[in-house]
């Protein structure tokens, strides 16, 4: 009767995985064919096919943009997740501080951010260290609050179940305490990386000399569509290869949560969550 | 730790395994008022004795294991296991056997019942050895590479049994581990227990709240009362071993498990 039911399960899983396939297909072929048929102005959505053109024809200049912002992307990830897990994990297992510091961090993940960027750029000129500064926060929150809220959720018993084996502080730390937020700790890691992203994006578009960022921006006002798209197409490339980085990471440090909805749930939010940053 | 247990020289030497309470009380101190949880407990507990603790809720049943196995100290009085006191958890004199929840659900089962060993840097090839042992003495041979989500509720506690008795200490004391489980399985878990318990000859203190498991398993059944915890009542089950299901139904077995309930109702 198992056998049956995961043999029926793993063709509905076949089938959903081939239909997304489908669906992408489906999607590139549109864009090549809509612009091409006249359907919609190539001013609207220039066809694939000239948007990748433009992105060859400017390559080097595509590739200094893209290596300026993959810089800024993964130092604010170093900054936003080293930061968001120490200080999620102090904060998550220090009951004063977290009566301290949770309202206040929740409130704050509710501002957009965004408003601050320009007092950046006075403080630290438009180069690079805005944007990381930017970048940072905008990622840290939720990776913070994640790293919390995975270390208050840890099962007591599992801690009491380590003493009576009579594992010491650190044990308790290295061998329960850590394995066990692991998951919620990578969700979070997930939204906070995704939001890098968005932050440096975002910000090379407002105030901003260099990075990919900036070229959409400036094609933008001169109306070189092929060029801003190109632009778009490496963006999200970036934002697939984080989220294949993350499922890799998942796949390899949190085996045992395979098979829960839990698991499954994360993966909806978050590509949900990229839309966005493409 | 405490010098005192090594200056009774009269004392004659304890054989390993054995319990002694001795007029252990434990108070919690809240904001408002001290709550006594446990009033002037004494027990002598045998080696190789499988002894019941019953009680209603918030009796301190399960205060008084935790105490015994280290994880609580009392506020006064003494404990000793194996002849000696035990102010912090001991695996080598004390296996504890929590509710199914508090297995490693990241770690396989054999890494389950291999942590202990891991804790004090057992060799990889002695700890999976050991582990071999302890999952085949729990009928789980085969079952090693499995994770907990993989398993049945009555296999974990399986697994949770294998890693309590992995060290191979004297004493294993379980706190209601078979809670969770329905009904069929808590039948089958409990003749598994009593074979397991029958080929170690360990001393098992066993906490619950079913009156039938209770008779069911026990060489001794303890009956607490609530607030203050105190022993109420002390029985010897003497109906005979192997236990067999059909003694449920007789008369015997009714009429232990009629006056532990007569002392519950009372107090609850």
């Amino acid at each position: 009767m198992s056998a049956k039911m995961t043999a029926k399960k793993m063709t509905a899983k076949i089938s959903a995985k081939t239909l997304r396939y489908l669906i992408v297909v489906g999607l590139i072929a549109l864009w090549e064919l809509l612009p091409r048929t006249a359907l919609i102005p190539e001013l609207f959505l220039p066809s694939l096919s000239s948007t990748l053109m433009a992105g060859w024809t400017e390559a080097p200049e595509y590739g200094h943009a893209l290596a300026v912002t993959l810089y800024e992307v993964l130092i604010s990830m170093a900054f936003a997740c080293g930061g968001g897990i120490l200080l999620g994990a102090i904060v998550g297992s220090l009951p004063r501080p977290r009566v301290l510091i949770m309202p206040m961090v929740s409130s704050l993940y509710a501002v957009p951010l965004v408003i601050l960027y320009p007092v950046f750029t006075v403080w630290l000129g438009i180069g690079s260290e805005s944007k990381i500064a930017f970048a940072s926060i905008y990622g840290f929150l939720p990776t913070m609050l994640a790293t919390a809220a995975g270390i208050q959720t840890i099962d007591p018993q599992l801690l009491l179940a380590a003493r009576s084996m009579g594992a010491t502080l650190s044990q308790r730390l290295v061998r329960v305490i850590i394995p066990a937020a692991i998951p919620t700790v990578l969700s979070g890691l997930r939204v906070g990386g995704a939001l890098v992203i968005v932050g440096v994006v975002v910000s090379e578009m407002l105030i901003s000399s260099a990075g990919i960022g900036y070229l959409i921006s400036r094609y933008r006002t001169i109306l070189d569509s092929p060029h801003v798209f190109a632009g778009v197409l490496l963006v999200l490339f970036m934002a697939i290869a984080f989220n294949a980085a993350i499922r890799w990471i998942e796949r390899k440090a949190a085996i045992w949560q395979t098979g829960t909805r839990a698991g499954q749930a994360n993966d909806d939010i978050a590509s949900g969550a990229m839309q966005p940053a493409s | 730790m405490q010098p005192l247990a090594n200056v009774t020289p009269l004392k004659p030497p304890a054989r390993a395994g054995a319990i002694e309470v001795k007029n252990v009380g434990q108070v919690f101190k809240t904001r408002s008022q001290d709550v006594v949880a446990l009033e002037d407990v004494s027990l002598d507990i045998k080696p190789g004795r499988f002894v019941v603790l019953v009680g209603p809720s918030g009796c301190g049943k399960s205060t008084l294991l935790m105490m015994m196995a280290g994880l609580r100290q009392q506020t006064s009085g003494t404990i000793t296991i194996s002849g000696a006191p035990i102010p912090q958890p001991d695996p080598d004199r004390v296996g504890v056997v929590f509710q199914e929840a508090s297995l490693f659900p990241w770690l396989t089962a054999e890494d389950n019942v291999e942590f202990p060993l891991a804790l004090r840097g057992v060799p990889k090839a002695e700890r999976r050895a050991k582990a071999q042992d302890a999952l085949t003495l729990v009928g789980l041979d085969g079952f090693g590479k499995r994770h907990p989500h993989e398993l049945s509720g009555g296999m974990k506690q399986r697994v949770s049994i294998a890693r309590g008795l992995v060290q191979d200490p004297p004493v294993l004391l379980m706190d209601e581990p078979f809670a969770a489980l329905d009904e069929q399985t808590r039948m089958t878990m409990g003749d598994e227990l009593l074979r397991i318990w029958a080929a170690t000859g360990k001393t098992v203190v066993f906490v619950t709240h079913s009156l039938t498991e209770a008779v069911y398993l026990a060489d001794e059944v303890i009956v607490m009362s609530a607030r203050p915890g105190r022993i109420v009542d002390h029985l010897q089950v003497q109906l005979p071993r192997p236990r067999t299901y059909e003694m449920l139904s007789g008369d015997a077995f009714g009429s232990l498990r009629d006056r532990i309930w007569r002392h519950i109702r009372k107090s609850a």
